[in-house]
């Protein structure tokens, strides 16, 4: 007992978990942000984060996972409006004890992020989410907030020298508004050095290739790893 | 010619027999064109939250309906979130409105929901059907307490309906509007937004049932199924 304890020091496996520990732990922070205990993810969180269980396990194995089933729980008709927002507002108490110290072990950001629900668009909880993951990821967001112009997005993009631009829609009626965007971004020449990523709850796979976007996310939650693909991370 | 031509030539001689599966929501202003050949369904409104449920509760019905006399089937319902997306019929032809959603329907044209969206994004749309299924904000807020504390229901209903500026009451002339107006304006009132009226149109309801089905409308051959693109303007 006293010899496994010392070996799981040695590599920096917390004690205070013992073996398979952290992963019931993880699975209890999954089980937090689904049940919007916002309580439970400030101390598991700060539990792992002190006992020096790697950051990156605590996001893409505890707390996306957890805001990933509450996604689809959503999308079942079982979550309502309130649910997905007190899981989203549980994943953000998270997040906020992680990112200050994945920007110390990062130093630099991965990459610049210009975000906005598309023209004539209101809705903003998907887009709002996604800007919490990526952050927490390590992306700079720019946010133009909701009613975005192609124009705007295309300034903006400029303006701050960003990589990504990501656009959302949550009526079918506005979704066009993200072909006409990324025509304008043709037209200025900036798709070169510029991906797009798309999502909202009417855009498809299909949708997203037919208008040439980069990149199709089916939930915020596959925002960061698509965004990190899109720039080679 | 067939049933269906035949029905837009000689609208006024002839009704054929059809099968309206609509959203509840529809119901006060699409019964009003009962004409003794149509059979109406209503489904339950909640399905343009799960487009999923929406789209295999409506095949369902329609599977069922292949087997029986009718000569086409009409879908009270728009694009909705893709919530009619893949549905077909081997047996029957379906008449679908091509619009978003049913805001269209009851302004009378999608032009006229165009043209309010963009003068106001932020608009909260009402019809009295809406207000009876209980989907306003003031509702939305009393469910929202019932399951939560009153901080979290009031955090809840800010973070939803933070955007909207505006609440429209659209008057299809159905039913006594003075009730709704009320309702309509205590829920303005409640959310600190403006509120206005206008005036609806059954126009694009008749045609849905008695035809005849033109531009705004599409007609889904046997055996083809409802595509997202097709009510799209790319």
């Amino acid at each position: 007992m006293i010899h496994r304890e010392k070996k799981i020091n040695s590599v920096r496996i917390p004690s205070e978990f013992g073996e398979g520990g952290i992963e019931i732990a993880l699975g209890q922070l999954q089980e937090a942000v689904v049940m919007r205990d916002c309580q439970g993810v400030k101390k598991l969180t700060e539990r792992m984060v002190t006992a020096g269980v790697d950051l990156f396990k605590i996001l893409n194995q505890g707390l996306i996972p957890g805001m990933l089933e509450a996604s689809e729980r959503f999308r079942k008709g079982k979550f309502f409006i309130p649910e997905l927002l007190m899981s989203s507002r549980a994943l953000k108490i998270g997040l906020n004890i992680l990112r200050p110290l994945i920007q110390e072990i990062r130093k630099d950001v991965l990459g610049k992020v210009v975000i906005g629900t598309v023209k004539f668009d209101l809705h903003d909880i998907g887009k709002n989410l996604v800007i919490i993951l990526l952050e927490g990821n390590g992306f700079e967001i720019i946010d133009l907030g909701i009613d975005v112009s192609p124009e705007k997005f295309v300034t903006a993009l400029e303006k701050n020298e960003a990589q990504i631009l990501a656009m959302s829609s949550l009526l079918t009626s506005t979704m066009s508004w993200m072909k006409f965007t990324i025509e304008l971004l043709h037209a200025s020449g900036m798709h070169r050095r510029v991906k797009t990523m798309v999502g909202g709850a009417p855009v498809t796979p299909i949708f997203a290739k037919n208008i040439g976007a980069d990149a199709y996310c089916r939930e915020a939650t596959s925002a960061p790893a698509e965004a990190k693909r899109l720039l080679g991370i | 010619m067939d049933e269906l031509s035949l029905k837009n030539t000689f609208k006024k001689a002839y009704h054929p027999k059809l099968l309206v599966l609509a959203c509840a929501v529809l119901e006060r202003e699409i019964s009003k064109f009962q004409n003794g050949q149509v059979k109406f369904k209503f489904f339950d409104y909640g399905l343009h939250r799960t487009p999923e449920n929406m789209s295999k509760a409506l095949q369902v019905e329609i599977d069922q309906a292949s087997e029986e006399d009718y000569d086409g089937i009409i879908l009270g319902y728009g694009l909705c979130s893709n919530g009619i997306v893949g549905i077909h019929s081997q047996k029957k032809r379906l008449i679908i409105p091509r619009i978003h959603d049913c805001i269209s329907l009851f302004l009378g044209s999608p032009e006229s929901y165009h043209e309010q969206a963009k003068q106001h994004p932020g608009t909260y749309y009402l019809t009295p059907g809406w207000i009876e299924k209980g989907e306003t904000p003031i509702s939305k807020f009393n469910s929202y307490a019932q399951s939560y504390d009153e901080e979290t229901a009031r955090w809840v209903l800010h973070e939803e309906m933070k955007n909207y500026t505006r609440i429209l009451l659209i008057n299809t002339g159905v039913c006594e509007i003075e009730p709704y107006q009320k309702i309509a304006r205590q829920n303005a009132e409640f959310l600190d937004i403006s509120y206005q009226e206008v005036h609806g149109s059954r126009g694009l309801f008749r045609a849905l049932v008695n035809g005849p089905w033109e531009k705004d409308f599409l007609i889904i051959e046997r055996g083809h199924s409802i595509q997202q693109e097709m009510f799209l303007d790319l």
